[in-house]
């Protein structure tokens, strides 16, 4: 395991260097200039070519790679062009905001689909099987921001028990419960079609373990189906179920980003979209990377979760 | 059921039970009695849905008008316009922080008599020393605390200055070089830069980037707080000069809610008080709601630049066509659902020498056809739009070339649609219009003409400014000029108005309408007035 651990963590180093020069070279892919962008419609050209100069754009690009990837190394994210504050220290309170929609997103993938997998899988082809199948690929067709602005709609506007935006009232901010009130609705629109995908794997992961050998040689046995249901079947599916979630991580973290401009969550996502808006360049590579290592990071220790998990890899 | 399941796992696998356990508290969480739903503001507090996060504070750095819709409560300069009213077609210039003003014969030299017994938010005391430590940070690369952005940024405000001095505690003077009847005018506007007075202690304390966490200025509002993309805090300063603009309202809070349909839920949930640009399409949903708007047409036109090196469009029969082809009147009423005026002139709503009877061409798709036919083109010719998604305040850009794609295709010319993000989109301006590309279209317009320097004349073709289509004539940088050196408003008003007729002629510049600008507000919020700008004057909100 150690080993592992080990392998896995080197791996990582390329694959970072790999995303920071993508990072790096796309945002100067995109046409037009970034002193001009700072400077505004009226700027002289000589003021263009002073900042240009200061900013280090004179220089080849490998070369301002280099220069940025050194910073990096040391925390050293720039300034926001837009904001004149450190990326470094903004980027900091914005992907913990992220963190805890994830957290809260997350939680609601776990349980609601494992809840919805067992039900389905112990009752399968019932009637409630189907409506959960039904139900499920009803929710993975439904694009995060669609049913963001249909769940602001109906939970905010109509039936007025949630708020529409922000982590916490801004009148009276804090508490865990207030937190966890405006998490809800974004939490649900992130969470729903990964909620569909892993209910729909494990469910099949399920079934597949009831259609094996050794369950019928346990229920000859004289085991109770209960039992076998809920501990064997469980059991052994657990390792898919794992994988299937941790997978979702990746793929929340895409929807977080369009929960969060819809519900306007203070996260890393809607930081981003304004740095796009605003053409915050060092702002877009900073929130790119955040993201692109949280993504390395969770996908990482979902690896190692499975493996845990799985008797014949220990 | 679920509590079988739970006894079951218990004793089998202790993860799941785990998970299930905390699925279960989940559902005890759907319930929470003690947690009040709707967030209302409290009595002494707005709070306002803007559009787009705020950039930079810094008077003398900050880009963007939504910026400046904050900052300019905060922050005053020589004089202002008067934004307390909405029943002129150009704000009156007022005084602001210069009681009066005095200027030479030869409109060279202006004397400021600044206001006595002002203070900045720190106490600071205003005086023509605070005056000369502002114009030092925007002007003299070689000052402590120059802004080194400042000058690039306000080029079309300083172009003409020659030289400023201290003259006593109070009087402040600026030589210009070449007269610039608009200097005033200029000396008040934003969103570029902006040249108004940040108190020097602050920044001598606390260096030149702390404008960006604690702008100090001498406005009617101070700064509170700032939580970068969540909100802005100003609070009432109960000090203020003119007791006319003092606040009732103790607290301003600015939310920025980029995504449309949010600002308008959150605006209907009472979460917010006032929203800026809701979608047209949303406002009669929102009056049946019970909400008020308010909406008055702003400083801006949308319009299309036409690019000259496109071989159909370098004859002025073809432009004329193409101006003959649009139903500016149907587009203003169904399209922009009657938020919108038709525009049918360079010289915006809210500028000088607006003319509201002014007409560019007579919509006629049929002179429009024979005049194709007349140019060679008979059976049309094929070109695009490039077309921006818009920033802050626009709203279905997209909807706009459509409605224009469509008309061209009544005359036969077909044109296709490429769009871009906005970014891309002002860079793509100002490296003028690509082949291929028959139009691009921005909306633009200040409530003073400089922005017709950096568009209409030929020295700002491309790259050195936004002359997309590469106009080119002579007469118009002339008119520009002696527009700028007039004597007086009224032949500053005759030079403009033969610049208008000049494009017009040429067929340089296509308008097609004037956006009317809204607001939306919960029924308790009064005071509110648009005036034709595109920032507003929040110091006369009331609050039931």
């Amino acid at each position: 395991m150690p080993h592992f651990v080990v392998m896995r963590l080197l791996q990582m180093i390329p694959v970072m260097l790999g995303v920071s020069f993508v990072v790096f070279i796309s945002v100067y892919l995109v046409p037009g200039d970034v002193a001009r962008t700072v400077l505004g419609n009226q700027a002289s050209d000589v003021a263009v070519q002073a900042l240009r100069e200061d900013l280090g754009l004179n220089r080849p690009l490998l070369v301002q790679y280099g220069i940025w990837l050194w910073d990096l190394l040391q925390f050293d994210l720039g300034y926001s062009i837009s904001q004149r504050v450190e990326v470094a220290s903004l980027l900091g309170d914005k992907i913990v905001n992220s963190f805890i929609l994830m957290g809260f997103s997350l939680f609601l993938v776990v349980a609601v689909s494992f809840l919805l997998s067992v039900f389905s899988a112990t009752h399968f082809r019932s009637l409630g099987d189907r409506l959960t199948i039904f139900g499920t690929l009803l929710l993975a067709s439904a694009p995060t921001f669609w049913l963001g602005i249909l769940l602001l709609y109906v939970f905010s506007v109509k039936f007025p028990l949630f708020p529409t935006s922000g982590m916490y009232n801004f009148f009276d901010p804090g508490g865990f419960w207030q937190l966890v009130h405006h998490a809800t609705l974004p939490a649900i629109a992130t969470a729903a079609s990964s909620i569909a995908i892993v209910t729909r794997v494990s469910r099949s992961a399920m079934i597949d373990v009831t259609n094996k050998t050794y369950m019928t040689a346990l229920r000859s046995r004289g085991i109770r189906r209960r039992r076998l249901s809920y501990v064997h079947m469980v059991r052994n599916a657990l390792p898919s179920f794992v994988n299937i979630s941790g997978l979702q991580v990746g793929y929340l973290f895409g929807s977080a980003i369009f929960s969060e401009i819809i519900f306007n969550w203070p996260g890393i996502g809607l930081q981003l979209y304004n740095a796009i808006l605003q053409r915050d360049v060092p702002m877009i590579q900073g929130c790119s990377m955040v993201i692109a290592l949280t993504f390395v990071i969770s996908n990482f220790l979902a690896d190692y979760i499975v493996r845990a998990l799985d008797a014949s890899k220990r | 059921m679920q509590k079988q399941i739970m006894k079951k796992l218990k004793r089998g696998a202790i993860g799941p039970a785990s998970a299930l356990a905390i699925a279960i508290s989940a559902c005890g969480l759907a319930i929470m009695p003690e947690q009040a739903i709707a967030q209302a503001s409290p009595a002494d507090t707005v709070v306002i849905a803007i559009e787009a996060n705020l950039s930079r504070l810094d008077p003398h750095a900050s880009t963007t008008w939504n910026t400046f819709r904050v900052i300019m409560h905060v922050f005053e300069g020589f004089v202002a316009e008067d934004l307390t009213r909405d029943d002129v077609t150009q704000p009156p210039l007022v005084p602001a922080l210069a009681e009066s003003w005095d200027i030479s014969d030869d409109g060279l030299t202006y004397t400021f008599n600044l206001r006595k017994g002002v203070k900045f938010h720190d106490g600071t005391n205003f005086d023509a020393a605070a005056v000369k430590f502002n114009m030092d940070r925007m002007l003299d690369p070689e000052f402590e605390y120059y802004q080194s952005i400042a000058s690039g940024l306000m080029r079309w405000m300083w172009q003409d200055l020659e030289s400023y001095r201290v003259v006593d505690d109070y009087t402040f003077e600026i030589k210009l070089e070449t007269p610039n009847i608009e200097f005033l005018r200029r000396l008040a506007m934003g969103g570029s830069g902006t040249p108004r007075f940040i108190s020097p202690t602050s920044i001598r304390e606390n260096g030149n980037d702390s404008v960006e966490t604690n702008p100090v200025g001498t406005g009617p509002y101070q700064f509170a707080s700032r939580s970068i993309g969540e909100l802005t805090v100003l609070k009432g300063n109960s000090e203020y000069w003119d007791e006319n603009r003092t606040p009732t309202i103790e607290r301003l809070m600015f939310r920025p809610i980029s995504e449309v349909a949010t600002r308008e839920l959150a605006l209907r949930s009472g979460e917010v008080d006032m929203i800026s640009s809701p979608s047209p399409d949303s406002v009669e949903q929102l009056e049946a709601a019970g909400l008020d708007i308010v909406s008055s047409p702003v400083s801006t036109i949308y319009m299309m630049w036409v690019n000259f090196k496109e071989e159909a469009l370098s004859d002025v029969r073809v432009r004329r066509a193409v101006c003959m082809a649009l139903d500016r009147d149907g587009m203003a009423e169904f399209h922009r659902n009657g938020f919108a005026r038709p525009a049918t002139g360079i010289l915006n709503y809210g500028g000088p020498g607006y003319d509201p009877d002014f007409k560019d061409c007579e919509y006629n798709p049929e002179g429009a056809k024979a005049l194709l036919a007349e140019a060679g083109y008979p059976d049309g010719f094929k070109t695009r739009l490039d077309w921006t998604m818009g920033g802050g305040g626009d709203v279905n850009t997209v909807g706009d070339a459509e409605w224009i794609q469509r008309d061209l295709a009544k005359i036969g010319i077909d044109a296709s649609i490429e769009v871009f993000d906005n970014g891309t989109y002002w860079d793509m301006l100002g490296g003028g219009i690509r082949e291929g590309t028959g139009f691009m279209s921005v909306s633009w317009g200040e409530t003073s003409f400089f922005w017709l320097d950096q568009v209409v004349a030929s020295a700002a073709s491309p790259p050195n400014g936004f002359n997309a289509g590469y106009y080119n004539n002579p007469e118009i940088d002339q008119q520009l000029a002696d527009a700028r050196s007039s004597a007086s408003e009224s032949e500053m008003l005759g030079h403009l108005a033969t610049l208008q007729r000049t494009i017009a002629d040429d067929m340089a510049f296509i308008p097609y309408y004037t956006p009317i600008a809204i607001y939306a507000m919960q029924p308790n919020i009064s005071g509110f007035v648009l005036a034709p700008q595109h920032w507003h004057d929040y110091t006369g909100l009331t609050k039931k």
